[in-house]
């Protein structure tokens, strides 16, 4: 059990009740662009975080303050309650798992691996055998020991990082997308892989990513990123279900957002009596379509422009008075692209926003 | 604070690398016979006699000469051997890389000794033409390599889809090869002719009775603080200098083409 | 016609220039350096006589000195291109690019002129340094002039940029992720300079070295301008068999060894560099 035999340092045991890692109004400019703006937020014990938002959006900025590779201008950063916002990266008891893995590429697997525990003078038998193991761990078998690490496959090459953090038996990891290089089913299994293996160990886990997708397959919490701020944190749940802007919710994947005026949808001439001025977001999947344009339930006409048939549903792209709106309905579906529709919903299923 | 230490640590660097090149400008602006710096009077004297003797015209001209056919040779042979360095794959290749190198680890006095003697065996007389050869064997592994750093940035589809929209042989080179080279045969050019101006371990063993800017000043050096020795020494330098900035922003240029 | 036979079509004229240029002449020197002293003549019959000489007759301090002086330039010129190196590679943008700019232009400014220029500086009495400073404050000193420090400076000066530029092709080598991962991972700043830093450099590092200790073994001219009767170098040493002596097959001997302990330093740390990773950035 790899819980057991790493060994945590007396000054930073888990307190209860005490979050991991607390971020405390921490903001960083660079000369008059401001990448991050009064970030606050507490990281549970064990727990898996991930910080989702599009390139650009502070991510990498956070997470290198956090790891100690970058200082913020304002603000603290409390480990278990104690302040580590200048404390040297080498100094920190975290390990990052690097977007490029930033291996050293002139040294072997093992002597990668062993790499944390070398600079702590550890002797060379006692970390090759620590290595050995840590490679086991991550299921590459010892016999990748004395492989250079250029000969390591994309796959190999992550899981060799990954030994690489774990070595230095770090309280909180970091991973700046270590996945997003690899391809499609790799990566859901190292998803799935690297979930187990926090659940294993217990760690903390930050994990950053431009991928809602994978966010949601790995994450206890996720924390949505927008021009330098955090706009939404919580389980993937909350997230997905109830979104607090419509940049979270287009964030999500294909949705409908309308507006909302006077307990009214105007492009869509529709009542929606009770809601407050703002947005509504539909989901495609929410989107019932009957063919033909008699009246019946509240609802409006539209046209079917495209569909795409996606294996398990259809997606119809549809003209309607709002302009291109998308529907997705069972695979079953018989519907043929210039058919007019009457598209309605349950007014239950419009999740309203303020922006 | 580490800020700083940079700007410091950079500007003494500079300040220590060019001293000795002001101090032979400081030296030439006297009139003395022996250098007692600082001057009690300036004078341009210096350059006015410099520019009056038929002997600094012979200096430079046999260095022009020399460095001009340095340059017009080996960027020829570089381009060509550019290619094989960078351009082609083939048996062979990373031994022929190391060998085209090798000269340029070479002891320059040495290599012009080996040359002197080589030159006496095939009972040729030294003169500015045989300083031309000499150069070159240590200016055109510089000048190939040069030209193939130019080269590593480049794609070779590019041939072949000229090919396949209908160029000849002839138009590939012309209109596709040579232009994506130009930067790096210019840059080539600049390096083989500064070498070749500036050098002095190759030309003491090889021009025979010429004598070269370089080898002059080196002879006079030693023995004579006549600030005309000074003045001609900024002269040639000046112009080295002039196309050492055109020699950089030539690389630039090109690296800014091929980013 | 396939790539591999125009590749060698295209390797040919380089190659057989410095076939004539370059082989022969070693060759010729090597068949010299056999032959009986004080002759003129490439015979039949060889001597190893020259060699015996070589080690025997008094030229082991010239070339105790060469090779003296070669390291300890090589170690100089390293540990003070190292932080240039290391400085100009950060400073990103147009400034970096003026300055490496002006730290090369020297290199095109011939060796007789940047030595003068120094012996002008060092000149005791009315030298540039020693004038000024009594002009400017009234004090008087001496000078490194015609000793063998003024030497090494010289030698340290002239080759300074031949290790500073394949260094900052090297330094440019080291990803600051690989830089940051290790500090990441516990490593100290002296930690990061051995276990990445240098390891990653090491081809740029390679070729300076090579270059700058090749350069100075070969070197005479800093001996000569600055260095008076303080040291004999090799060069010299070899010079003066071939004009004074008049004994050819002595200096070819001479010339032999150093040849031989160029490649014994060429061969073994040229094997071991990828030229086309270097070039290639």
């Amino acid at each position: 059990m790899i819980a057991a035999d790493l060994s945590m340092t007396q000054d930073s045991r888990p307190v209860l009740g005490q979050a991991a890692l607390s971020l405390q109004g921490l903001s960083r400019s660079f000369g008059s662009l401001q990448a991050l703006s009064s970030v606050s937020l507490d990281i549970e014990e064990g727990e898996f975080f991930t910080i989702v938002g599009p390139s650009g959006s502070g991510k990498t900025t956070l997470l290198r303050i956090l790891a100690g590779l970058d200082q913020p201008t304002e603000g603290q950063l409390l480990l278990r309650g104690r302040d580590i916002t200048r404390l040297a990266p080498n100094k920190r008891p975290t390990a990052m798992v690097f977007q490029s893995l930033a291996l050293f590429d002139h040294r072997t697997v093992g002597e990668n691996v062993g790499f944390a525990l070398k600079m702590r003078g550890i002797a060379k038998a006692k970390r090759d055998a620590r290595a050995r193991e840590l490679l086991e761990l991550v299921r590459l078998g010892a016999e990748y020991f004395d492989k250079p690490v250029t000969q390591c496959s994309g796959g190999e090459r992550q899981r060799v990082a990954l030994a690489r953090v774990l070595a230095s038996e770090p309280e909180i990891l970091f991973f700046d997308e270590p996945l997003s290089a690899l391809d499609y089913r790799l990566r859901k299994t190292l998803e799935v892989e690297l979930r187990a293996l926090q659940k294993r160990t217990g760690r903390t886990f930050v994990y950053i990513t431009h991928s809602l997708e994978e966010a949601m397959v790995m994450s206890d919490r996720i924390g949505i990123m927008r021009d330098g701020q955090l706009v939404q944190v919580g389980s993937p749940a909350e997230i997905y279900g109830r979104p607090d802007s419509r940049f979270v919710a287009s964030f999500m994947g294909e949705v409908n957002i309308l507006k909302v005026a006077e307990g009214r949808l105007p492009e869509l001439d529709l009542p929606l009596p009770g809601t407050p001025d703002g947005y509504v977001v539909l989901r495609p999947e929410a989107l019932r379509l009957e063919e033909g344009t008699e009246t019946g339930a509240p609802g409006f006409a539209a046209r079917v422009a495209e569909v795409f048939r996606l294996g398990s549903r259809v997606q119809l792209h549809l003209e309607s008075p709002a302009g291109l709106m998308i529907a997705e309905l069972p695979a079953e579906t018989q519907i043929r692209p210039g058919a007019t529709a009457r598209v309605s919903f349950a007014p239950e299923a419009a999740h309203w926003v303020a922006e | 604070m580490p800020r700083l230490l940079r700007s410091l640590w950079l500007t003494l660097i500079l300040a220590l690398l060019y001293m000795p090149i002001l101090s032979v400008v400081l030296a030439s602006l006297a009139n003395t016979r022996y250098m007692r710096f600082p001057h009690r009077t300036w004078s341009v004297g210096a350059y006015t006699d410099t520019f009056s003797q038929q002997e600094t015209l012979t200096l430079h001209l046999v260095s022009l000469k020399v460095a001009l056919c340095v340059t017009l040779f080996s960027v020829i042979l570089g381009a060509l051997g550019a290619m094989a360095f960078a351009r082609y794959d083939w048996r062979g290749r990373s031994i022929y890389q190391k060998a085209v190198v090798l000269p340029i680890f070479f002891p320059q006095p040495v290599l012009g000794l080996a040359l002197l003697m080589f030159y006496s065996a095939l009972g040729i007389p030294p003169s500015w033409k045989t300083a031309i050869f000499a150069h070159m064997v240590w200016i055109l592994p510089i000048v190939t390599l040069v030209i193939s750093i130019r080269l590593f940035g480049y794609d070779p589809a590019q041939e072949d889809a000229a090919r396949d929209l209908g160029a000849s042989r002839w138009q590939v080179l012309r209109e596709v090869t040579l232009p994506h080279l130009a930067p790096g045969l210019i840059s080539g050019g600049l390096f083989a002719f500064l070498l070749s101006w500036s050098n002095l371990p190759l030309s003491i063993f090889t021009t025979g009775a010429d004598t070269t800017l370089p080898e002059w000043l080196f002879s006079r050096v030693a023995t004579n603080y006549a600030p005309v020795v000074s003045a001609i020494a900024v002269i040639g330098t000046f112009a080295s200098v002039i196309l050492g900035v055109l020699v950089l922003l030539g690389l630039r240029l090109s690296r800014a083409r091929a980013g | 016609m396939s790539p591999g036979r125009t590749g060698y079509l295209f390797a040919l004229p380089v190659a057989l220039f410095l076939l004539a240029g370059f082989a022969t002449p070693i060759g010729i020197v090597a068949w010299y350096s056999l032959m009986e002293p004080r002759t003129f003549a490439l015979t039949a019959e060889t001597t190893l006589t020259n060699y015996r000489a070589a080690f025997t007759e008094g030229y082991g301090p010239p070339f105790f000195w060469s090779i003296t002086g070669a390291v300890a330039t090589t170690l100089a010129c390293a540990l003070l291109a190292w932080p240039t190196a290391k400085m100009l590679h950060q400073l990103a943008g147009r400034g970096a690019a003026v300055l490496t700019g002006l730290i090369a232009v020297p290199i095109f400014v011939s060796e007789s002129v940047r030595l003068f220029g120094m012996s002008l500086f060092l000149m005791p009495g009315g030298g540039i340094l020693a004038g000024s400073l009594r002009a400017l404050f009234d004090v008087n000193i001496g000078t490194v002039l015609n000793t063998k420090l003024g030497v090494f400076l010289g030698m340290v000066y002239v080759h300074f940029p031949f290790m500073l530029f394949p260094l900052l092709l090297g330094v440019a080598l080291i990803p600051q992720d690989r830089r940051d991962a290790a500090r990441d991972l516990g490593a100290s700043r002296w930690q990061i300079l051995r276990e990445v830093e240098l390891p990653l450099a090491m081809p740029g590092l390679i070729i300076g070295a090579l270059l700058t200790f090749v350069l100075c073994v070969g070197a005479n001219a800093e001996a000569a301008i600055l260095g008076g009767q303080a040291i004999s170098v090799v060069t010299r040493a070899i010079e003066q068999r071939f004009s004074y002596a008049q004994d050819w097959p002595m200096g070819a001997a001479l010339t032999m060894l150093v040849v031989a302990v160029t490649a014994l330093v060429v061969f073994p740390a040229l094997a071991r560099i990828d030229l086309n990773k270097l070039i290639r950035r």
